[in-house]
């Protein structure tokens, strides 16, 4: 069996003095308003109605709790995923899996039997939000991301596939074949395999092999019972079913999205249930938005960003997603600048997934100070010569400025994109940027003064 | 039809009601019951939208 599992990493939480438990019983419609209070990733193990479920919350609302899963200090997060990630492990097939402990097919299907919250005010049903999306399409291969599911039937939930992405693309095309499309769904995972689920890399790269990777062992895999795919074997639920060929044509939604805003309904597929496998005594994850998911995004981005740089062959020094921007929107990087660099620096980074907004500095500049940030645009910048605008890219339904609502069912949005070059412009003396210090400061300590 | 979701279809026949008012309304419902229910509607596909995403149902 492997080292690495969801219960591997709350026994990390906990050892980390980053876990609450909380005994008390807790009614499902509590679950979300408690652990979004927490100051820890808490594990609820006494819900009412569902005596052998526990559920846990917050595991990575933190980057400190990434730092935990990623087995680093906080700010070597983004370098850490991407050293692993260049060295992919595949994954391995097993015969008997925990996820398989207990198995509900056919007419046993009840995803009432599970405890789905309700997470948020404005939400259209309970949902399960943390999700390990497993798909495959004959030309490309399995592939997994992240999708949530809204309740709608004891077998069936909405899924959200409005935004661009893998799974999308393969639905689409089973769609256009009048099939429907085979997925499972593993729901109680290591956060590093949700970190790979959520990486955006090329439609051919295995997800799987980059979470063994980020694992540093292969990731074991069971055959479902009864569609054609492979799920993680220690995972603490299965979802296995199909989407139906009916394309963007169901309500689903609202959803407390990541951005930190409620989000509307939208027209999407529906995901109908053969088969329920988990756990004995399983633990059901509910991934709290939107930190949760923002920290998790985090990550991803600022490898993609380190990955754009290297690619435009400027060296980066440091790199960060702001989570304000959910981890998506923003890149900030300070790079060691020559000639030109600071504008390619900016064209890689725009060209990152949803990024939408750069800046880059010089490596004099720590990125994670705003106060010095503020200082570098401020004397750096000329706007109408270090502004990067860059019209009509991709961009996601959930930023409102898009105004996606004009789009229709379907529709995909555009996004004009903003890059500020923050380095200090060629052709300026570097001594201008001399900053002040205090005479005598490395020698004069006001301690030896009190 | 369960009791409780003709209960559900009485209220959202009468005005669209977001899904927490929904639940607000059977606290005193345990959770999986109350899913149970709303999954009658679902079934039978009867739920309308309004455009601040809360639930109606035409009266027929």
């Amino acid at each position: 069996m492997a080292d690495k599992g969801f219960r591997s990493f709350l026994d990390d939480l906990d050892a980390a003095g980053e876990l609450k438990k909380v005994t008390k019983p807790v009614d499902c419609r509590q679950l979300s308003a408690l652990g979004e209070q927490a100051d820890q990733a808490t594990i609820f193990e006494n819900i009412e109605g569902y005596p052998d479920w526990r559920v846990a919350t917050a595991l990575v609302s933190t980057r400190k709790r990434l730092a935990v899963a990623m087995g680093c200090t906080e700010n070597r997060i983004a370098f850490e995923f991407e050293a692993k990630s260049a060295r992919p492990i595949d994954p391995v097939t097993v015969k008997n899996a925990p996820c398989q402990e207990v198995v509900m097919e056919g007419d046993d299907v009840d995803l009432t039997s599970i405890p789905m919250p309700l997470m948020h005010l404005f939400d259209g049903g309970p949902y399960i939000s943390g999700t390990f999306a497993i798909s495959n399409d004959p030309e490309h291969g399995p592939n997994v991301g992240c999708y949530r599911l809204m309740y709608r039937t004891p077998k069936e939930t909405g899924i959200d596939l409005v935004s661009p992405s893998d799974m999308r693309f393969y639905y689409q095309r089973a769609l256009d074949k009048g099939e429907p499309l085979p997925i499972a769904i593993a729901v109680g995972v290591h956060p590093l395999d949700m970190l790979a689920a959520s990486y955006k890399a090329p439609i051919d790269t295995s997800e799987l092999a980059l979470a063994g990777g980020l694992r540093g062992e292969a990731l074991e895999m069971v055959k479902c019972k009864t569609v054609d795919l492979e799920v993680p074997a220690d995972a603490e639920m299965i979802l296995e079913g199909e989407l139906l060929p009916i394309g963007w044509t169901a309500d689903e939604g609202p959803f407390g999205e990541f951005s930190q805003i409620s989000g509307d309904v939208k027209w999407n597929p529906i995901f109908r249930i053969k088969c329920i496998t988990h756990r004995k005594n399983p633990i059901f994850y509910m991934l709290q938005m939107p930190w949760e998911n923002d920290w998790l995004a985090a990550p991803v981005t600022e490898a993609a960003g380190l990955q754009a740089l290297r690619i435009a062959s400027v060296q980066p020094v440091d790199i960060r997603a702001p989570v304000g921007s959910c981890g998506y929107w923003s890149l900030i990087a300070s790079i060691k600048k020559r000639p030109g660099e600071g504008k390619n620096a900016v064209a890689a980074l725009l060209s990152v997934a949803e990024v939408k907004f750069v800046i880059v500095t010089d490596d004099d500049i720590d990125i994670y100070n705003p106060d010095e940030l503020d200082w570098a645009i401020a004397f750096r910048v000329q706007a109408d010569e270090d502004a990067v605008i860059l019209k009509g890219a991709r961009a996601k339904h959930i930023d409102p400025s898009v105004k996606s609502w004009l789009l229709g069912k379907g529709g995909l949005p555009t996004t004009a994109k903003l890059g500020i070059d923050a380095t200090i412009p060629e052709g300026v003396p570097k001594i201008l940027y001399r900053r002040i210090k205090n005479y005598g400061r490395d020698r004069i300590k006001l301690e030896d003064f009190e | 039809m369960s009791p409780l979701a003709t209960t559900l279809k009485t209220s959202l026949e009468t005005e669209a009601r977001q899904f927490h008012d929904v639940v607000d309304d059977h606290m005193d419902v345990p959770w999986q019951e109350f899913l149970q229910a709303w999954g009658e509607l679902r079934e039978i596909d009867i739920l309308k939208r309004d455009d601040q995403g809360a639930y109606y149902i035409e009266k027929s």
